[in-house]
């Protein structure tokens, strides 16, 4: 739980599973994504605007790819113009970089993710004095308010991907059992989030299973030497949560090669290797995803409305998905707006 | 015109490529991205603002290189120099957080060169070990969690501050590389890491206490690395623990294309400066025309590899 504290200054789940919401940072309600609308009146507005948009993300992944794919899909049905992209590679100093060196073409738009509150203050500082519509992935800057200084933090239903993640695992678990919690130990908001709500799920909501196994893991290539001390240790572990998919496939590589058929994984996040595995019944049961191409569509939108004074909520919240073998085509699809894999075809 | 082919005669090869190459890329972002706001003065600002910490740390990489020894270690001792100070800075006044700050850097090199000058151990092993020693201690010591910086003195001085119209980054840029380059150019020092570089037995034999050179030269290198950390944390006013982390393969790049030879004897601190800026100029070119991020990668990637290929062409032989 301590990293509650640490993103004290970004968004909040509320810590208690029953009832439980992914809320703002004072405490503001989510607003729900396809609730965050351009009319067409707003579109005349902004195509005579003649304005442009800059995506500053933080790192490169399938992820990434889609929000980049929604929130372009909706600059080009309003007529702005994506003038620079950037990834910071998780680098807070990079990301300061990549924001002044954008700023060169005097963007009225950026969208990112800050990396953590305290040091991106700093870096969004003459974006923000230049009045440039700021729309933030999952994090918000320090001393940041809305809507003065940003137009809108859209973000995964954090607590729910983890609870989603939660109920998946103990369903497939008969409700009874042990489990080991694979944790991100970084100070990460996402992440962070997203784990402690899978662990305060099953501690509220699953009287009958235990977690007995706890371990944090911030370099994902140490993920099966990690799985393998876990399971020497609990050799009858029924399920394992892993933080996010990429360390997911070493812990599978573990199972597999200790000839372990019963131990559960649920993870977060698409990945093909994992799915695959689960397709073939294997120890995968579940991917809880999130809607990449609607948080992107979202944040373009949210900073769109906010560049010709409309009211934009300032928390704007999109779904989990939770994918099995038997919806993986359509998750994939709803999640990423690309196909799945065809090795993922039955 | 003899003093000119005189002086064309005498230039070093490999030293010449960062300067044909900077200029050569230059003017290609100069002509491609003139409308962009490429050449604008704040941009071109903006390119020495954010290499300032590289550069900085290329100087001190350039004297253990050129020493025949190499710091794989200077981006975690970034992390922790920042991190030291920041936390110093919380109670103490600013003076006391620099001298923490550097004072730390200058230990962590001590520590490596202590191992590597009379332990005789290898200065790659023993600053791949430290490297992940110290990027540990960085995130445990403040238990991950990224340290504000609230000290308006420091954080002008040392990141958004001027000096007349003089950014300060720029101003420690300047001091770094002229400090630098005047010590590895006209000093007895200088001649010392070079000749220890270059054959390091003869250098014995000559009187040179090579051990003395092998221990100082890292100590540079982390007395830069702390100086970084400190330009880190007064650009971003906070401290964490990621800081320095990717700047690792970026600063030798820098270093190699700047002329310095891997194995010793031959560098320069004015090439390591425009090999950070050429690198800083591809970063902030790729991202002004516009390229997708794998492409940037892709093109940076390749315009590294051709500049360091040309420059140790010339050492190969």
């Amino acid at each position: 739980m301590k990293y509650f504290n640490i993103v004290a200054a970004a968004c909040l789940s509320v810590a208690s599973a029953a009832g439980a919401e992914t809320v703002g940072p004072n405490g503001e309600a989510a607003t729900a994504s396809t609730a965050v609308q351009v009319s067409d009146a707003h579109i005349a507005a902004l195509k005579a605007g003649n304005h442009s948009a800059a995506l500053l993300w933080h790192d490169q992944s399938d992820f990434v790819n889609a929000v980049t794919a929604g929130a372009s899909d909706e600059f080009e049905r309003l007529g702005i113009k994506v003038v620079a992209t950037a990834s910071a590679g998780f680098d807070a100093a990079k990301q300061r970089s990549d924001i002044e060196t954008a700023m060169a073409k005097q963007p009225s738009i950026i969208l990112s993710l800050p990396l953590d509150p305290v040091t991106s203050a700093a870096a969004f500082e003459e974006a923000k004095e230049n009045g440039v519509a700021l729309s933030f992935l999952s994090n918000v800057p320090a001393g940041y308010s809305h809507p003065a200084d940003y137009a809108a933090i859209v973000t995964d239903d954090l607590f729910q991907m983890g609870k989603q993640a939660a109920d998946a695992l103990a369903a497939s678990m008969g409700g009874s059992g042990t489990v080991g919690w694979i944790y991100h130990d970084a100070d990460y908001y996402v992440t962070n989030q997203r784990d402690n709500a899978f662990k305060t799920t099953i501690e509220s909501d699953y009287p009958n299973i235990e977690i007995v196994a706890e371990q944090g893991i911030s370099d994902p290539a140490r993920a099966e030497e990690i799985a393998n001390a876990m399971l020497l240790r609990n050799p009858d572990l029924g399920g394992i949560f892993v933080t996010w998919a990429g360390p997911a496939e070493g812990v599978l590589a573990a199972l597999r090669a200790n000839g372990n058929d019963n131990t559960k994984i649920v993870t977060l996040d698409l990945s093909e290797p994992i799915a695959l595995d689960m397709v073939k019944g294997g120890n995968v049961v579940a991917i809880v995803a999130d809607e990449a191409y609607e948080l992107g569509r979202a944040m373009a939108a949210s900073a769109a409305l906010d560049l010709i004074g409309e009211e934009v909520p300032a928390f704007v919240v999109a779904p989990a998905i939770t994918v099995t073998a038997d919806n993986v085509q359509d998750g994939w699809q709803k999640s990423l707006r690309v196909d799945a894999p065809a090795s993922l075809s039955k | 015109m003899t003093r000119v082919s005189s002086r064309l005669q005498g230039l070093d090869f490999q030293q010449a490529v960062v300067y044909f190459g900077f200029l050569a890329i230059f003017l290609f972002f100069a002509v491609t991205l003139y409308d962009d706001g490429f050449l604008t003065q704040r941009n071109l600002t903006n390119i020495v603002l954010q290499t300032a910490p590289a550069t900085i740390m290329a100087v001190g990489l350039v004297f253990a290189l050129s020493a025949g020894e190499i710091d794989l270690s200077f981006g975690s001792i970034v992390a922790v120099s920042a991190l030291s100070c920041a936390v110093a800075l919380q109670s103490f006044p600013m003076p006391v957080g620099v001298l923490v700050g550097l004072g730390v850097g200058v230990a962590i090199g001590a520590f490596n060169g202590v191992l590597v000058a009379y332990l005789k151990l290898p200065s790659f092993l023993v600053t791949l070990a430290t490297m992940g020693l110290f990027a540990g201690i960085a995130r445990s010591m403040t238990n991950l969690r990224s340290v504000p910086v609230m000290n308006d003195t420091f954080t002008g001085l040392f990141g958004s501050g001027k000096l007349f119209t003089v950014p300060s980054l720029v101003i420690w840029t300047c001091l770094g590389v002229g400090i630098g380059h005047l010590i590895y150019r006209h000093t007895r020092f200088g001649a010392h890491v070079l000749a220890t570089g270059d054959n390091p037995r003869a250098a014995q034999v000559s009187g040179i206490k090579v051990a003395r050179v092998r221990l100082y030269v890292l100590m540079i290198c982390g007395g830069c690395a702390g100086l970084a950390g400190l330009l880190y944390a007064g650009r971003l006013q906070a401290a964490k623990y990621t800081l320095g982390e990717s700047d690792l393969m970026t600063v030798i790049a820098a270093v190699i294309v700047g002329g310095t030879a891997l194995n010793g004897g031959k560098g320069s601190v004015v090439g390591a400066l425009l090999g950070s800026l050429l690198m800083g100029m591809l970063n902030n070119g790729l991202i002004l025309m516009n390229l997708k991020v794998s492409d940037q990668m892709i093109v940076r990637g390749l315009i590294i590899l051709i500049a360091v290929a040309v420059s140790l062409r010339d050492t190969s032989r």
